[in-house]
């Protein structure tokens, strides 16, 4: 089905199905929920206001991700330059444990994996994100990104890779 | 032959296509070292998968955000006649309380505007508070009744800024319905 972002009927139905993803994105490259918030309704605007026609659902999912990537991303370094907006950020408490299933998941478990996710690489980091918090395959991800699906594997083995020694040295154990 | 990492982490995504896939699945049933390695790198990933942010806070920011985008593009055209209804839905509950604090919410660019000089007969006097879009719309003593702000309906003012082209955020604050305790 052709989508027509300022039209009505085809807003909705994109809201619907994307928000949750470009959620997850944003939040996963800034780790504030209220600046992700900012970030998403910016790439709504943005949709909203260019008129863009797509081919289908899937098209305008991934014209969203790519603009709320880069939004987040910018964000993010933004912050590193400037003094004050990290101090903003910062005074944000973190995000409270609630629901039964991030007891299961304790605390110190996402503070590692945050802290990891944030210290990879930007090359690396987007490519986790959207491969651990948007659940899309490697296809997907490298038409978001650009780049080749066999670059989008040999990334996701580098992540993993450099998450999986920096969350050891958080003492992670399986047995 | 053994099993790297990266076929492994290609198996665990789904991605991996025939004839590796099943290569890959045989050699995983006899050999201990590499399913004990694709456990850990599954591991790995799960921990990483679960650690997302819940769909309890994307919710809330799904249905907040999309009540932002409607009122602000996809209705802005019913604009006018959607506030009235919505004012009229929520008038009695203003009327029943006593001192309810009233804010006035106006967008800045409304200050400027050359249709605010038009606007002395209800509102007599506008306080700019200069910095932000905050205004406190208050009345005056020597003004005549009709002219007094607080001795018009909320629904005369809204009608009133509706007809001058503003577009008004309202709320109430600090209000104590009737009927529940003050706690
Ligand atoms: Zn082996």
């Amino acid at each position: 089905m052709e989508i027509k972002s300022s039209e009505n009927a085809s807003f909705q139905r994109v809201y619907k199905e994307v928000f949750p993803v470009l959620m997850r994105v944003a939040y996963h490259v800034t780790y504030n929920l209220d600046v992700s918030e900012d970030i998403v309704q910016e790439s709504f605007i943005r949709f909203y206001e260019k008129n863009i026609d797509f081919v289908s659902v899937d098209e305008a999912k991934y014209w969203l991700i790519r603009v709320t990537k880069n939004l987040a991303i910018n964000v993010v370094k933004r912050k590193s330059r400037e003094k004050a907006m990290v101090d903003k950020i910062k005074k944000v408490p973190k995000t409270p444990v609630q629901n039964g299933e991030d007891a299961l998941m304790n605390t110190e478990t996402r503070e590692m994996v945050r802290s990891a996710v944030e210290k990879l690489p930007e090359k690396l980091k987007s490519v986790l994100i959207l491969k651990e918090y948007a659940d899309l395959n490697y296809k997907q991800i490298g038409v978001i990104l650009h780049i080749s699906e066999s670059n989008v594997k040999v990334r996701v083995h580098r992540a993993r890779k450099m998450m999986e020694t920096m969350l050891d040295r958080g003492e992670m154990h399986v047995s | 032959m053994c099993l790297d990492d990266q076929i492994l982490n290609t198996y665990l995504d789904g991605e991996l296509v025939e004839p590796w896939k099943t290569q890959v699945e045989e050699h995983l049933k006899y050999c201990t070292a590499c399913s004990s390695r694709f456990r850990q790198l599954q591991a790995v990933h799960e921990m990483v998968c679960s650690s997302r942010l819940s769909d309890e806070k994307i919710d809330a920011a799904q249905e907040k955000i999309l009540a932002f985008m409607e009122n602000k593009y996809l209705h802005k055209e019913k604009k006018v006649k959607f506030l009235h209804r919505d004012f009229t839905m929520k008038t009695p509950t203003i009327i029943g309380i006593a001192a309810a604090f009233v804010l006035i919410f106006i967008g800045a660019f409304t200050i400027q505007s050359p249709s605010l000089n038009d606007s002395n007969v209800l509102i007599p006097q506008v306080v700019d508070t200069q910095s932000g879009n905050v205004t406190q719309v208050s009345s005056i003593d020597s003004l005549t009744t009709d002219q007094i702000l607080s001795n018009l309906s909320l629904e005369e003012i809204l009608s009133y800024l509706d007809s001058k082209g503003f577009e008004v955020d309202l709320k109430v604050k600090s209000v104590n319905p009737i009927g529940e305790s003050t706690d």
